[in-house]
């Protein structure tokens, strides 16, 4: 599904974020990115996504190669992700049903349906009764979880989440883990960039290790976490 | 119908903010009015007195004045040279006499004519030819103004050439005006919507992490700038109708004085669906060039 080969991902004036990385990724698995900050873990979803383009190296998905992408086909790729982002980038604008219809708009769907899908997402994150309300006024795990309803509402084959616990306490954030993993259990690929080994025990998931834009064990959470 | 749901919606998106920001949105209507309304009453008014001197060209009437000591015999010697020429249709005589009272009939009481105490009118012959053709005309007038006694004859037709010449001068000035108004109006629209596109940044940044494609980014800000116009066309037209309604109100007085029923026309079908859709197209690339320079700019991270 996701294939990296030798990918070095250097910004304009900085050192190389990512450097010679190669890896594969299944449709369906679930896989969590680690590392230190600074690592390359955003850098890494962000080519995943279509946002960014490897310097050198080339990264395939579902077998079509990102930096070979036409521009104007790029938004097409992207659709097939549903984006969860560390700082949530929620409309403040507008209130909770408004962020989650969205990706919808985007894809065209309109009317009865779209007001359908949104509030099946909503209900799946648990904030089917906040509709209404604004993004605001929500607390820090409750707008995580609105971001997830955005992300999911789609229906995306690829989910992927930048650091979705970031800074949120033990409970919260278990909560937001087992969101994950209730979509991965239905089969969508799940990628999770995080700091923390937080909820990562529950079961055999893969696991990449950054360390300064080089993968340095790659492996499974029942093999050990590796140490850093 | 996806294309469709996203247009009607764009329009919906973009009249519900234009409604949440009625003064600025009805502001800059009004500027859009304002310069679409200037030159289109100028041209209009050019426009109304170049039909009326077009009417007066093809009038083929030859005016001579008689010298004012003229005596009744020449008159009619006069009037039997005039008989005699082949190249005129008719002609009249108009005796001073019978001008002075015309005149008096026509002016109020107190005018100025009432206050002359003798006869300013000289006797004249108003003569109509055959021909059509200026040269033809012209050469008529080289032989009438020169009949002894003649003080003066005039082609009616050579002040409205004169005048008309101006007017097409004034219609190509007021080209140019209306040229430099709709590019201040580009810049005016462009940079409303600019501003607008960036009070919208975080929602075209999340659009295009989610695969929104550029058309679906810009098509609400042109419905923006394509409103502007239109709306600011329609109260163009609006403002250009109360300004000829004063106008021909305030006109009427002296045109009865002048017997004449000249009145500023609205109707003019061509210049009010010119005003609306060049507004519109205006509107339209203003937003256009804003929109595609701006989201470019718009980086996702
Ligand atoms: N847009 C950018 N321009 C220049 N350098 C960048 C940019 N984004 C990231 N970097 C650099 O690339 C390296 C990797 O950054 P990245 O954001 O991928 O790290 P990270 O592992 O996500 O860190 P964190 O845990 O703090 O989010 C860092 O050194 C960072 O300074
Ligand atoms: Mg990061």
């Amino acid at each position: 599904m996701i294939q990296f080969d030798q990918v070095t991902k250097r910004y304009p004036g900085s050192d190389e974020a990512l450097k010679n990385i190669s890896l594969n990724i299944n449709a369906g698995e679930m896989a969590f990115v680690i590392g230190h900050s600074g690592a390359g873990k955003s850098t890494l979803l962000k080519l995943i996504a279509a946002i960014e383009r490897p310097t050198s190296g080339t990264v395939l998905i579902a077998n079509q190669n990102i930096s070979k992408l036409k521009t104007s086909a790029i938004p097409f790729m992207r659709r097939r992700f549903g984006l969860i982002f560390q700082d949530h980038k929620l409309l403040y604008d507008r209130n909770c049903f408004e962020n989650v219809i969205l990706p919808l708009r985007i894809n065209g769907v309109a009317g009865n349906e779209a007001g359908k899908r949104v509030r099946a997402a909503l209900d799946k994150v648990g904030l089917l009764h906040k509709e209404k309300v604004m993004p605001i006024t929500l607390s820090g795990g409750e707008q995580q979880r609105l971001a997830i309803a955005r992300a999911v509402v789609s229906r995306p084959s690829i989910l992927i989440a930048d650091e979705p616990t970031g800074n949120l306490d033990a409970s919260y954030a278990a909560d937001i883990m087992a969101i994950f993993y209730a979509f991965h259990q239905v089969g969508v690929t799940v990628i999770v960039a995080t700091h923390d080994a937080l909820g990562m025990s529950a079961s055999q998931n893969r696991v990449i290790h950054l360390n300064q834009g080089i993968l340095t064990t790659e492996g499974h959470i029942s093999k050990g976490i590796p140490n850093s | 119908m996806s294309w469709f749901n996203h247009h009607t919606q764009a329009m919906k998106l973009v009249l519900a903010r234009m409604q949440g920001n009625k003064t600025s949105s009805l502001l800059i209507c009004l500027v859009v009015a304002v310069a679409m309304c200037l030159p289109g009453l100028f041209y209009l008014g050019v426009d109304n007195l170049s039909t009326l001197t077009n009417h007066m060209q093809d009038e083929t009437e030859i005016s001579l004045f008689l010298k004012l000591d003229t005596s009744n015999n020449t008159i009619t010697e006069i009037d039997e040279l005039l008989a005699k020429n082949s190249a005129i249709k008719h002609y009249r005589l108009v005796s001073k006499e019978d001008a002075w009272k015309d005149l008096q009939a026509k002016s109020g009481a107190d005018s100025a004519v009432k206050q002359l105490n003798k006869n300013p009118l000289p006797d004249a012959f108003f003569i109509q030819a055959k021909s059509v053709n200026p040269a033809e005309l012209e050469a008529l007038k080289t032989e009438l103004q020169n009949i002894p006694n003649v003080e003066h004859a005039l082609l009616n037709s050579d002040w409205a050439k004169r005048l008309s010449t101006l007017l097409q001068l004034g219609k190509e000035i007021i080209f140019f005006i209306a040229i430099l108004l709709a590019i201040a109006l580009l810049v005016i629209i462009g940079n409303t919507v600019r501003m607008q596109i960036l009070t919208q940044k975080d929602e075209i940044e999340v659009s295009k992490l989610m695969g929104a494609t550029s058309s679906f980014i810009r098509i609400p800000f042109l419905y923006a700038g394509i409103f502007y116009g239109l709306l600011g066309g329609l109260l163009a037209i609006f403002m250009m109708a109360m300004v000829i309604g004063f106008f021909n109100y305030s006109t009427s007085q002296i045109s009865t004085l002048y017997n004449s029923d000249f009145r500023l026309s609205l109707f003019n079908g061509h210049l009010l669906l010119g005003i609306i859709s060049l507004a519109t197209f205006i509107g339209w690339l203003g937003a256009y060039l804003a929109v595609t320079r701006s989201i470019a700019s718009i980086k996702i991270n």
